[in-house]
């Protein structure tokens, strides 16, 4: 069942589109995390759902009630800002108890809670402290458990980790991860780092340019990403500019095979993708998509080596065990191939622009 | 002339100071010594005035005597008769500042909160304005509201003509004006009136309050309020609980320093308020260069109400450490 929904959700500043027409689900007591650029439109989605921003056009509904219009503090949605957004006048404590002090509970209540959620976020005993004494893992974690006090029906963050250090980020994403799981709730997280939507998320949704380009599990996002813009932005790839031959690709001048033959017309601009794993080396040449390469660079990253080659396809690079790597340098030519499995295929950029002018072909 | 306006800058910043003979130290004591004459001469000047001696038909002698300082608290034929009527002066020129100053700044407030919100074009626009008014004289402004609530042209006439004022006194609320001293028994009158002072004075610091404002409300994060409003806060709780602690020192400050601006107002009282309600001031112009003169006892006037302005400030410095407690 899905608690909340967006039906053609569109919105306009000026002549400007920052979000265009997107129909979404969230799957209650699921974590989705919304993944784009920085202007992609996430956050103004965000801000809609948690009722801070007017959709231009469109419907947000929750468990089947309209509440598009409805002002956000009249949804019961917690929201986690990026700044953190804590009251600097008030202590930790009444700053998690605020939502419960605004709503008329008794005082002494309040703060039992309050506490309760303290623990909940390991931040025991810190509720007399001021907001200006705590670290910024500390700060987050009271802008957590602050959003969590009013037991909202949904839980919004906006790149809740982007103020914290890349180790501390690591951390919190499992702990996130880990507490929301635990109160089962529906949680949707935005985000431009896709290591911390992998981390976290049940459900990656990819936007770009106020659109939805892709949503589905991480692994899912991950090797199958249905356009080259999800390719790029997950993770890393090798990107190659070819032409459909006969259900082949050809790409300057080799032919690549497929699992199944390419449906795209001949002469078709299309784009492939391999992800740097997805390259085996080796001594001898494959009869399947072999190719020869120089190494002109290694990057030893410890457990695995990035190998930089130069091949007949192009630059490529080749993410390679330590055992797989060990021995090669620069200058040496190696044997690699390009498994029909690891290869995904899109529209060329021409193509995605002008697909007649080349189909006539 | 007040006196009020010779405060010495509090917050001159130090010269360095350096073994070696230098141009630079020259200058900064140059400029201490500048400083020092321009604002530390003429108030130890009045400071001195204060205690000598009018000399009855003439001017005044140097002196060391007391009797300025007890004629203001106490009346000139103490102890045969006390008259309390200098200290009542003091009290309008507090009450004036105090509902004025208040006045400007629960008005400036919401207003310049909304201008934070606009677009950095609209602005630029507000605050351009604000400081043109800023340019513009109380004699000025003063001359305006004349007009306004002069009572056979401006707004009492407008009551007279669109029947206003006979619906007034069908409605009753007639009554209620003439006893808030907002009425004659024909048409309603602004002057001379307490509001017309008050609106008046306010009006005259409202750019100053704005232009306080600002930079701590345009720094203010717009993520606190809207946080607030995700946790279930109305628009009214959101002001109350999370902007008004958010300035709260900078409006402590915006309200004295239009308080003490506001102590010092001449034109604005004389045009608007009652004679037997006019302020100290009034007085010490009288008295320095009206119909009075009284050098000396003006001096003591100015020097009382310098002293009233230092201890508003020390008040509200206390008031706001303390409010602001443990850091």
């Amino acid at each position: 069942m899905s608690a909340l929904s967006l039906q053609g959700i569109c919105k306009d500043y000026g002549e400007a589109r920052a979000v265009d027409d997107i129909t979404l689900d969230f799957p209650e007591g699921q974590l989705t995390a919304l993944l784009g650029p920085s202007g992609c439109g996430k956050t103004t989605l965000l801000r809609m759902i948690a009722g801070l921003e007017v959709p231009t056009a469109g419907t947000v509904t929750m468990g089947g009630r309209d509440i598009t219009r409805l002002p956000a503090h009249k949804r019961k949605f917690g929201m986690v800002f990026q700044s953190f957004a804590l009251f600097p006048h008030l202590t930790v404590r009444d700053n998690v108890a605020y939502a419960l002090t605004i709503a008329g509970t008794p005082r002494a209540e309040a703060a039992e809670r309050a506490d309760k959620l303290l623990d909940l976020v390991q931040l025991t005993g810190l509720g007399d402290r001021r907001i200006g004494q705590l670290s910024g893992g500390q700060k987050q974690r009271v802008a957590i458990a602050r959003a969590l006090a009013q037991e909202p029906e949904v839980f919004l963050l906006d790149e809740p980790m982007s103020a914290l250090d890349a180790k501390l980020r690591e951390e919190m994403q499992v702990e996130l991860r880990l507490l929301q799981q635990r109160l089962g709730i529906t949680t949707i997280v935005v985000t431009h780092d896709q290591r911390e939507a992998m981390t976290m998320a049940d459900r990656i949704i990819v936007m770009s340019k106020g659109r939805v380009e892709q949503a589905g599990p991480p692994q899912e996002i991950y090797h199958w990403p249905a356009s080259g813009f999800v390719a790029g932005f997950i993770g890393r790839a090798n990107f190659m500019d070819g032409v459909a031959q006969d259900g082949k690709i050809v790409v300057c001048d080799v032919a690549l095979s497929l699992p199944k033959p390419a449906r795209f017309l001949n002469g078709s601009a299309v784009q492939l993708v391999c992800r740097p794993e997805g390259i085996r080396l080796g001594a001898a040449k494959t009869a399947v998509n072999g190719i020869e390469g120089r190494v002109t660079f290694v990057r030893d990253l410890g457990p695995v080596s990035d190998i930089y080659l130069d091949t007949g396809l192009g630059k490529l690079v080749a993410e390679q065990s330590a055992d797989q790597s060990r021995g090669l340098a620069v200058g040496d030519t190696v044997q690699l191939s390009l498994p029909p499995d690891a290869l995904r295929i899109y529209p060329g950029p021409s193509a995605a622009q002008a697909p007649t002018a080349l189909a006539a072909e | 002339m007040t006196v009020a306006g010779h405060i010495a800058p509090l917050a001159e910043t130090p010269p360095a100071l350096r073994p070696v003979f230098r141009w630079g130290t020259v200058a900064s004591l140059l400029l201490w010594a500048i400083v020092l004459v321009l604002c530390l001469v003429p108030f130890v000047l009045v400071l001195v005035i204060s205690f000598g001696h009018k000399v009855e038909g003439a001017g005044w002698e140097w002196a060391f005597t007391t009797e300025n300082y007890l004629r203001f608290f106490v009346g000139a034929s103490w102890p045969t008769e006390t008259t309390f009527l200098y200290v009542t002066q003091l009290y309008w020129s507090m009450r004036y500042a105090v509902v004025a100053s208040i006045l400007a700044v629960v008005t400036a407030l919401p207003f310049t909160y909304l201008m934070t919100r606009q677009s950095r074009r609209a602005q630029a626009m507000w605050l351009v304005l604000m400081l043109t008014t800023l340019s513009l004289s109380e004699v000025f402004i003063v001359m305006g509201w004349d007009i306004i609530l002069s009572n056979n042209s401006g707004l009492p006439m407008l009551f007279a003509a669109s029947g206003l004022t006979d619906w007034l006194k069908e409605s009753g609320w007639f009554d209620v004006l003439r006893e808030w001293g907002l009425a004659n028994p024909r048409n309603v009158k602004f002057k001379t009136s307490e509001v017309a002072t008050v609106l008046t004075m306010s009006y005259l610091v409202w750019p100053y309050a704005v232009i306080l404002l600002y930079p701590a409300l345009s720094r203010l994060d717009p993520s606190l309020a809207e946080a607030a409003r995700t946790m279930g806060a109305r628009p009214w709780t959101v002001a109350r609980t999370v902007i008004l602690p958010a300035v709260r020192l900078p409006l402590m400050g915006t309200l004295l320093f239009l308080f003490v601006f506001l102590l010092g107002v001449y034109v604005a009282i004389t045009v608007f308020a009652d004679p037997s309600q006019h302020t100290t001031a009034v007085s010490i112009y009288e008295n320095v260069r009206g119909s009075t003169l009284n050098a000396p006892f003006g001096a003591a006037q100015s020097v009382i109400l310098l002293v009233t302005a230092a201890v508003f400030l020390l008040l509200g410095q206390r008031l706001s450490r303390k409010s602001q407690g443990p850091a």
